[in-house]
């Protein structure tokens, strides 16, 4: 995906190629970051992530292509020139100095007085409320205080470029969704540009200014969350981002033929052909009296109450439609064997050429 | 470890195993309070005049001296050149990396009889024999290879992303050496002298080919000793010893203790 520089371009990546031996781990990726933005490189397991933000910290160096930040190529620049600073998934606290000291290695390392060195990380560990355990050892610490010290570890340094891997994926659920808060919040504070590698599609929707949705190493689509999840560029980035109903299809002059027989109607542009018909479960709804771009029949078959909702598994013409539904209290109208008339609009009916994974 | 859940005829076993094993060192404790002329058990009589003649042989005290100098000097120069050779050695790609490796840990695998004929050819033409510095680089040439592989081991078991961590802060490589890899490898220094000083101190055989009347070790004094007369002197050096290698090994798990806790 070609990028135009953008006036407040802070990051950009070019051509980045990545071989391990003879794996080609990144095929080609470009990539440009705007100054005080938050991005999320989303993706599944293995996918390049880590890689891609290793090379821009300067841990791995890439096969081939260049990287620029503030305009200045720092493709072949040392690690500890690059003046980035980097939260580790497993934390990475040196053990052997406490809580103050690790907070003020960085500084350190650039010189700055004794005197001020531990101010500023006082200050730094305050600012993750961790000011009273300034003379902990690392180890004296729980998991979610160990991930707000490598936060302050890192944000210290006023660093030019934030990169955090995975911060939050050895935290628990109710950790997590705090941390997500504060993260965001101190981002956004100190107006920092930041990468945040997940796989979470979660932490990267409700975190990040734009999302960057990874797979087998390219980028599959880059955007803002309301795009990413709205408008998503391919079926995988749809699959991967939220979850959706996969039909089997045709597209041809008079419109859209499920495999059932049934036509539909989609927003979509696409050249006729077979087609992948994706829609979103809570988009769809259950008992549709009034009018509606698609409207189909269907006999319940399963109902799971997942708390929050309640999820419909709607047989049609022989495939399964998922449809969900927020709970609402004291009423359970539908029961297995009933017939609906399912409903939803053009626009949240997403086609792709078939075959695409 | 449920030992009572052990079937009985295994704790005999076991039990039969210990003291065919510890027999020996703990008769050393009864032996060297005999108060007689020679070693036998049980002693006739109890005394402590064994101790007072070993601390009044100013030949065995000149020999003590002697091994725990030796044994410090090649400990301290044994972890100064080990430390820096085993970062290599797991920090760096290189081809002949592995070949390397096995060919300074191969003196582990030699006969310390062939080493030590070998030593005594080399360093006869060198004038190194019956000399504190021959001693000295014969005994790293059987310690050396010990303290690689244990630093090996706990530097490619230590966790790279502090290292990591420390160079994107803006610690250069040497920095992050000394202020990040060494103190997280102290666990493992520790192991690693304790391991050269004991077997510096232990060594008898290469020594036997190096030492003289003008220089010689407690281990190759007792040798000869035991060769000419069977006193129970050597069973109050044996005893004294064994407190010294017990002090040793505990410094050394209290060391490893505190190494676990800094793993977490
Ligand atoms: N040092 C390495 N040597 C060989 N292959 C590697 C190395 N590091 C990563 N890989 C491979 O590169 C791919 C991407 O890895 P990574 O960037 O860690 O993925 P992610 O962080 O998205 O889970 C994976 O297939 C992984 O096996
Ligand atoms: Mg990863």
């Amino acid at each position: 995906m070609p990028t135009t520089s953008a006036p407040d371009e802070h990051l950009r990546l070019e051509g980045i190629g990545v071989s391990f031996g003879a794996v080609n781990v990144i095929p080609s990726l470009d990539l440009s970051v705007r100054k005080g933005e938050m991005v999320a490189f989303l993706g599944p397991s293995g996918c390049g992530k880590t890689t891609t933000l290793r090379i821009i910290a300067g841990l791995n160096k890439p096969s081939r292509g260049s990287i620029m930040v503030g305009g200045r190529d720092i493709t072949h620049l040392p690690i500890h020139d690059r003046d980035m600073g980097m939260v580790f998934q497993s934390y990475a606290l040196f053990p052997h100095m406490d809580v103050s000291h690790n907070v003020q290695f960085g500084l350190q390392m650039r010189n700055v007085p004794a005197r001020e060195a531990e101010k500023r990380a006082a200050q730094a560990l305050e600012m993750v409320q961790l000011g009273h355990l300034a003379h902990r050892k690392p180890k004296e610490l729980s998991g979610g205080q160990q991930q707000r010290v490598a936060l302050a570890r890192a944000l210290v340094i006023e660093p030019s470029i934030l990169l955090l891997d995975e911060p939050l994926s050895n935290l628990d659920a109710k950790l997590r969704d705090e941390m997500r808060v504060q993260i965001r919040a101190l981002q956004q504070q100190s107006g920092i540009t930041a990468v945040f590698v997940t796989h979470d599609q979660v932490e990267a929707l409700s975190m990040c200014d734009r999302v960057v949705v990874m797979r087998g190493g390219h980028v599959e689509q880059f955007g803002t969350p309301t795009e990413v999840y709205e408008r998503p560029a391919t079926a995988f980035v749809a699959n991967f981002v939220g979850r959706t109903n996969r039909l089997k299809g045709a597209l041809t002059a008079e419109g859209i033929l499920t495999g059932a027989g049934q036509q539909l109607r989609s927003a979509t542009r696409l050249p006729a052909g077979a087609v992948d018909i994706l829609v979103r479960p809570h988009r769809i709804r259950l008992q549709e009296t009034g009018e509606a771009d698609n409207k189909v029949q269907g006999t319940v078959s399963t109902i799971t109450f997942i708390g929050d909702l309640v999820q419909y598994g709607v047989s049609v013409g022989g495939e399964e439609i998922v449809v969900e539904e927020a709970t609402r209290r004291g009423r359970s109208p539908l029961a297995a064997g009933d017939s609906v008339t399912l409903g939803w609009s053009a626009e949240d009916t997403l086609i792709y050429p078939a075959g695409e994974k | 470890m449920e030992i009572h859940k052990t079937s009985w005829p295994m704790r005999i076993l076991v039990f039969v195993l210990f003291v065919y094993l510890l027999a020996p060192v703990i008769l050393v404790f009864p032996l060297s309070f005999s108060g007689d002329q020679v070693l036998r058990f049980p002693p006739s009589f109890w005394s402590t005049r064994w101790y007072s003649a070993l601390f009044a042989n100013s030949q065995m005290l000149k020999a003590f001296w002697t091994s725990l100098s030796l044994a410090a000097i090649v400990t301290v120069l044994s972890i100064v050149i080990a430390v820096p050779a085993a970062w290599v050695m797991t920090r760096l790609k290189f081809t002949g990396r592995d070949l390397l490796f096995n060919l300074f840990t191969a003196p582990l695998l030699l006969p310390t009889i062939v080493l030590g004929l070998a030593i005594l050819i080399v360093f006869a033409s060198f004038g190194l024999l019956a000399t504190m510095q021959g001693l000295v680089f014969a005994h790293l040439v059987v310690t050396l290879p010990y303290a690689l592989r244990v630093l090996a081991v706990s530097l490619s078991t230590q966790d790279r992303a502090c290292e990591e961590a420390a160079r994107t802060l803006g610690a250069k490589p040497l920095t992050v050496f000394f202020r990040v890899t060494v103190p997280m490898l102290t666990p493992g220094i520790v192991a690693a002298a304790a391991l050269c000083f004991l077997v510096s101190f232990d060594e008898v055989v290469i020594t036997l080919f190096l030492t003289g009347p003008r220089i010689s070790t407690l281990p190759v004094e007792l040798y000869n000793y035991v060769y000419n007369q069977a006193d129970p002197l050597v069973a109050a050096a044996s005893a004294l010893l064994i407190l010294l290698t017990l002090a040793v090994i505990m410094i050394v798990e209290r060391a490893m203790g505190l190494g676990k806790a800094f793993v977490k």
